[in-house]
């Protein structure tokens, strides 16, 4: 890539992705970055390496585990001498004037096609189903798109793929990677065109109970999608 | 600045910033292959044992010699060295019994099948042998709760051969067909706006060295630069 990347994931989520704790979505967002950043890529590593020295400073039960019998049948089992290519089928995602290279784990979650949905203002919506805690969707802002003004709920990671966006906190290039979480009122809006990949929190509360009865079914969606380009 | 190349019948968009890099890193590469012997690092497990590892009792011997000789006995040490770790991560992650129980299983399974490619500038064994750990829990947690599969660990946690490789495929085709294709155009220009471009894109030097470099004012370099880049955009745009 051609631009500096400016916008990285915090040191806490860099150790929780290099530990295991975060859900699918957050990992496969995290992940797409790091390939895409030497800088995160780095880190990465080094809080692996961290995570195996605490890991093995972990206190265990000695006296109830013995799994020894589990070795017999290990060791039956052949070797690996080389990795497989898990080449994926699709690996870009085709633009109006251009192809898109997607990381590789964005193209193998994408590899079972995607349906884009248009939402209004220019915005077009592909939706891929990652785990049970997160909304992940790959999100397109045609040129000079613009979405309402609206307040953000819960939290939101946008990682941009392609193109650039604003909005009143920053400017931001393919490889940034922007958390937002809070009430922060915001208007993105992008006058290149962008192609974002984006993980929401479900926001069990506005899927339950009166806030779901205030808001028809589809008016509620549309908003949400407006929500969530507000990282 | 925004030039249109075709590449493998394909149109490329690039800026001159993206040129200049990719010229650049090719050029560094012919620069290398040019002064010094190609190397190849030195991955034998064996220089490495004696370089680095001489104690045959560490983690990292004892998962060599499972991986060069199929060791059972340094695989059982192995596996009483960390069966009780991994069932500690797999509590911590999954909180349930038998989920860390089935996690020894595979976690283990891994670190036996895996051995083989395992060497020392992959780091230590423990490190290594955590990463098959936390894989092979991800993948068990998502099964579990009937997530869907088609993004799993080891797609999330690339290893590090299969990104290199990828990577350095891809990387080398795309330069090699790219580099061929500017420096066809870049051979057609006057030899006075090739010395420019050269300095500017292919040395990285500023307006004010290049125009040092090539004794020449500065105001003459930059108006080269910019028929150089104006014709260039113009051979590559119509090609
Ligand atoms: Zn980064």
């Amino acid at each position: 890539m051609n631009t500096e990347v400016n916008f990285h994931p915090s040191t806490e989520l860099l150790q929780k992705f290099a530990t295991g704790s975060l859900s699918g979505g957050m990992n496969v967002a995290i992940s797409a970055h790091v390939e895409l950043c030497k800088f995160c890529r780095q880190q990465t590593s080094e809080f692996e390496a961290k995570a195996a020295i605490d890991w093995l400073q972990m206190p265990t039960e000695s006296d109830e585990s013995d799994f020894s019998d589990l070795v017999a049948g290990i060791i039956k089992q052949p070797q690996i001498d080389s990795i497989g290519s898990n080449g994926s089928a699709l690996n870009e995602i085709h633009m109006l004037d251009h192809s898109v290279r997607l990381p590789k784990v964005l193209a193998k979650a994408a590899a079972e096609g995607l349906v884009w949905k248009q939402l209004g203002g220019g915005i077009n919506q592909a939706e891929l189903s990652l785990d049970d805690e997160t909304q992940c969707e790959f999100i397109y802002m045609k040129p000079g798109s613009q979405t309402p003004v609206h307040k953000h709920q819960g939290s939101e990671i946008t990682l941009v793929l392609d193109g650039s966006f604003s909005d009143e906190l920053g400017h931001y290039n393919p490889s940034d990677f922007i958390a937002r979480s809070g009430s922060d009122v915001h208007q993105p809006r992008s006058e290149e065109g962008c192609l974002c990949f984006a993980v929401l929190d479900k926001p069990l509360t506005f899927t339950k109970g009166i806030a779901r009865l205030l808001n028809p079914i589809n008016n509620y969606r549309f908003r949400r999608s407006l929500a969530r380009r507000a990282g | 600045m925004q030039i249109v190349i075709w590449i493998r019948e394909k149109r490329v968009f690039c800026d001159m910033a993206e040129l200049s890099l990719t010229l650049d890193s090719t050029a560094m590469r012919d620069f290398a292959a040019d002064t010094e012997p190609k190397q190849t690092p030195a991955r034998s497990s064996e220089d490495g044992m004696h370089a680095r590892t001489p104690d045959p009792d560490s983690d990292e011997s004892l998962l060599i010699a499972v991986g060069n000789d199929q060791c059972t006995d340094a695989f059982n040490t192995l596996f009483n060295r960390f069966a009780n770790k991994v069932f500690a991560h797999g509590m911590k992650i999954t909180r349930n019994e038998q989920l860390s129980k089935d996690l020894v299983q595979e976690a283990m399974l891994t670190v036996w099948q895996k051995a083989p490619l395992y060497d020392l500038d992959r780091g230590t064994a423990q490190s290594w042998i955590f990463t098959l750990t936390r894989n092979r829990c991800f993948d068990m947690l998502r099964k579990q709760k009937r997530q869907p599969s088609c993004v799993s660990a080891d797609d999330i946690w690339p290893s590090e051969e299969d990104e290199v490789d990828a990577r350095e495929q891809q990387d080398s085709e795309f330069i090699g067909t790219e580099l061929a294709q500017i420096d066809k155009f870049i051979k057609q220009l006057p030899l006075a706006q090739q010395a420019v471009v050269e300095q500017i894109y292919i040395l990285d030097r500023t307006h004010e060295e290049a125009a040092v470099a090539l004794d020449i004012p500065l105001g003459t370099l930059k108006s080269r630069l910019r028929l150089a880049m104006g014709k260039l955009r113009h051979l590559i745009g119509t090609e």
